[in-house]
């Protein structure tokens, strides 16, 4: 028998697990000289559009102190120290100055619902009115053939410059024929290959783009991909989710501005700012958790009383994400704040792997990061037994037995 | 002559393929190049499973799909005779999330992607209406965003929330949380009298005869004196016959192809994929062009969306409208600007009703892997017309599930017999520009076409 405490406790601190927060006074000197320099170059630059951003806060009623409440949230959310605080506060005024390309491939418009959504001092604004998104499918104002001159022009004018924003993942099957664009019929794939050609990074949003997503699900009919399986020689910067939180949109693209590169990335290519730790490292129900006091099916006591959502199929434990902190639709609320589990959306494969009331110790999953958790099969039965101090020895029993009539079904 | 155009602002890209005669399009077809294959990846899955891949058919309108899961899932428990018991909170609760992802839907539909074409009929500039800078373009942006976070309030987030359960729903929202609900809602009723109808909401409701246009004031007034101006109540016109499949607070049930029959029978409901992509690309001879299938009822096109909904369930307004305008681009437009009103109205009043005391959630007394053969189905009206959703389910796993879209209905090719919805509504067309915005007057969705 595995000595539950001490796995718990290994599961948790195990270096490769965490993210560095503090990186030394060294590092952050030079992040900041180096900062410093790019953003003066920026400034020097042209602005693709002619916009103030303290002119719009203005006119929309967002004060001062309101914008720089939301720098020092952003720039923690950026894990820098706050030292970086006024190069944020310019790299927001300096957005202007990188035009995005932002195309949608095999998706459901779930990540420009989000986008639309994004938080900020009134984002709205400060995406749309400061950010030079050059192209986006459904948002621009024209249509047709001159949106397709559009886009052209943005890949020549910006060659080399632009980051390219890919949402929806791609068909591979049938010689591409599950997915085309534009006049000439031109597959997903050739499109994408054509725009991240002269893209400076390319950012792929939401799990469609990122790991094939749903479409992906078995037996992936249109064989979807996300783009990192098919662009080479280029920087690409995955944010998984679905959809991908509009925060992290933002927090790449400022990152981008500041430093002039795409942040630091996990080996799933997900910045670390964002993807660094786990749902349940931050959640609002870990104290249940910790104290052994779990939802045991919807709508009992525990749901009524916000207990931990763990045995009823939460995947927080294994879904590395920041939602439990910065939340949705402007920090509103989350999956686990409305009583439903995580069900791992940013994580590979999770649309068939974690696919919803399966509670993990009843499934057979090998964490995607690999390393701290073997299988989470063995963690999960590892975390109910720390807990049954908690819940009870004959608690465990029943889940455990309940583990192999699962699995048999399974079978 | 062809013409081939692209219409972009949608969901998704939809190519449009216009013939013209006498400088009018004689002949439209409509291609939508775009699949993923859900209704294959459904098959073997758990049906619970299903909860969480429906939604994410639509970006747009994922609460419609999760409702519908929801219920068709609960139907095949009515089938076996298990009827299971949904309080009606939950029911409330579901119905609330729906309604509020359509009102968000509306604001979005109508300020991003019908007044920029209509508005382009008569200048270059469109000023507080121009995408990503306009004034009132980031208005309706900023309303629709604060109006859904009622929604996430229960739902967790949106868009793609999973708070349905069979046997109820998760969430379980505190007074406080009500009273924010109806806060946000209030933004929506604001922004409805100040930007939208220059009118209260109270006045705008009681409206019911064609002299109440001249009442309207603000974007709806600016709407209508464009849409007379270009004839856009001339253009658009399509079979004139509607279908409605489900019932709500608001919304009958029913169809109209010269009078209103409130009674429908599902099994009428047929689909076709003669012109439709196959997976088998030996199949995929010349005459197919689109991945959307077609969808008739007793063997003939229905259009459905909020104009249906409104001639169905008799609301006075639109129906006067109807009268003298037809079906044309005006009145489907209008349907839907006015629905906006209806649903802000009727959310408000569903908020209210919620007993904090019931359950949200009343397990179900068998589990869906213990049956070993049924179906069941389930209509649900989403922003854009009716969703039907059918599941078969074998020793607890899904067999075969059925999605038919709103997009089916309105927007699927021809049959031998007549011309697809859109596609008659598109023929008569002056020019390319009206021909667009007759195809984007359905609320064109490619990724709908889901099967």
């Amino acid at each position: 028998m595995i000595d539950s405490t001490q796995m718990v406790k290994k599961i948790f601190t195990q270096k490769s697990g965490r993210v560095e927060t503090n990186k030394g006074e060294e590092y952050y000197n030079s992040l900041f000289e180096k900062a410093k320099s790019r953003l003066k170059s920026l400034r020097v630059q042209p602005a693709l559009r002619d916009v103030d951003i303290m002119d719009v806060l203005e006119t929309e009623g967002v004060n001062r102190r309101d914008f720089m409440k939301w720098v020092s949230a952003t720039t923690a959310t950026l894990m820098l120290p706050p030292m970086f605080a006024p190069l944020v506060a310019e790299a927001t005024e300096l957005m202007n100055r990188v035009p995005v390309i932002w195309i949608e491939l095999q998706d459901c418009a779930g990540n420009t619902e989000a986008l639309l959504r994004s938080s900020a001092p009134t984002v709205d604004d400060l995406l749309f009115d400061v950010l030079s998104l050059e192209f986006h499918h459904a948002l621009m104002a024209c249509a047709g053939h001159d949106a397709e001159h559009q886009l052209d022009e943005a890949m020549e004018h910006f060659k080399d410059k632009y980051l390219l924003f890919v949402e929806g993942s791609i068909p591979t099957g049938m010689n591409g024929n599950y997915g085309t664009i534009g006049p000439a019929g031109e597959t997903f794939q050739e499109h994408l290959m054509r725009l991240s050609k002269d893209a400076a990074a390319i950012v792929a949003v939401g799990t469609c783009a990122t790991f094939g997503g749903v479409p992906a699900a078995a037996p992936n009919p249109t064989k979807a991909v996300g783009v990192m399986d098919l662009v080479r020689g280029k920087p690409v910067v995955n944010i998984p989710a679905c959809p991908a939180n509009p925060a992290n949109m933002v927090g790449v693209v400022l990152h981008y501005v500041l430093t002039g590169q795409i942040p630091e990335l996990d080996s799933l290519l997900r910045p670390k700012f964002a993807f660094g730790y786990r749902i349940h490292d931050n959640c609002e129900r870990r104290a249940h958790f910790d104290a052994g006091e779990f939802v045991e099916e919807w709508g009992d006591e525990g749901a009524k009383n916000n207990w931990c959502l763990y045995k009823v199929g939460c995947k927080g434990p294994m879904t590395f994400n920041n939602c439990s902190i910065i939340r949705y639709n402007e920090g509103t609320n989350w999956p686990i704040g409305a009583g439903h589990g995580c069900i791992g959306c940013s994580e590979p494969d999770f649309w068939d792997k974690y696919a919803y009331q399966r509670p993990m110790a009843n499934a057979n999953i090998k964490p995607p990061t690999g390393g701290v958790e073997r299988t989470v099969d063995e963690f999960g039965l590892g975390l109910l037994t720390a807990t049954a101090i908690g819940i009870g020895v004959h608690a465990v029993a029943s889940v455990v037995a309940n583990k192999k009539s699962k699995e048999e079904e399974e079978k | 002559m062809k013409t081939v155009d692209l219409v972009e602002r949608i969901e998704g890209e939809a190519k449009l393929i216009c013939s013209w005669k006498n400088n009018k399009v004689s002949d439209a077809r409509i291609d939508f190049l775009n699949f993923r294959g859900f209704e294959y990846i459904l098959e073997e899955k758990s049906p619970l499973d299903a909860l969480i891949y429906t939604p994410r058919i639509c970006g747009i309108c994922g609460q419609a799909h999760l409702k519908a899961t929801v219920e068709a899932l609960e139907n095949i428990y009515e089938n076996i005779n298990e009827k299971i018991e949904i309080s009606n909170k939950a029911k409330l609760l579901r119905q609330i999330g729906l309604n509020i992802e359509i009102i968000d839907s509306h604001i979005k539909w109508f300020y991003l992607f019908i007044m920029p074409d209509i508005i382009k009929l008569n200048s270059s500039d469109l000023g507080i209406y121009a995408p990503l800078k306009g004034k009132r373009w980031l208005e309706a942006c900023k309303t629709a965003s604060e109006t859904i976070k009622a929604l996430a309030i229960i739902g967790g987030q949106w868009p793609h929330t999973s708070y349905m359960n069979v046997g109820g729903v998760m969430s379980d929202p505190t007074r406080m949380d009500l009273i924010n609900m109806q806060n946000y809602l209030q933004i929506a009723i604001d922004f409805f009298e100040d930007s939208v109808s220059g009118v209260s909401l109270e006045d705008y409701l009681s409206f019911d005869s064609l002299n109440d246009l001249e009442k309207l004031d603000k974007d709806m007034k600016y709407f209508k004196d464009l849409c007379f101006k270009y004839h856009l109540n001339v253009y658009g016109k399509s079979h004139n016959r509607f279908i409605s499949l489900a019932e709500s607070n608001l919304f009958r049930s029913g169809k109209i192809k010269q009078k209103i029959v409130n009674k429908i029978d599902l099994s009428k409901i047929a689909e076709s994929n003669e012109y439709t992509f196959s997976l088998n690309e030996k199949e995929n001879i010349s005459k197919k062009h689109t991945w959307s299938k077609l969808v008739t009822y007793n063997d003939n096109f229905f259009e459905t969306g909020p104009l249906a909904r409104a001639i169905i369930s008799n609301r006075r307004f639109i129906k006067e409208l109807h009268k003298s305008f037809d079906d044309s681009v005006f009145t489907r437009v209008m349907a839907r600007v006015d629905e906006m009103a209806f649903l802000i109205n009727d959310t408000k009043s569903l908020i209210s009703q919620i007993d904090l005391l019931e359950n949200s959630f009343i397990k179900p007394k068998i589990s869906l892997n213990d049956i070993e053969k049924a179906s069941g189905l389930s209509v649900v009206e989403a922003c854009r017309g009716s969703l039907y959703h059918k599941i078969d389910i074998e020793n607890g796993k899904i067999k075969a599930y059925d999605v038919i879209t709103p997009t089916v209905w309105n927007l699927g090719p021809s049959n031998k017999k007549e011309k697809g919805i859109a596609q008659k509504a598109i023929i008569g067309s002056p020019n390319i520009e009206i021909a667009k915005i007759v195809l984007r007057s359905f609320d064109v969705c490619s990724v709908c076409t889901t099967h």
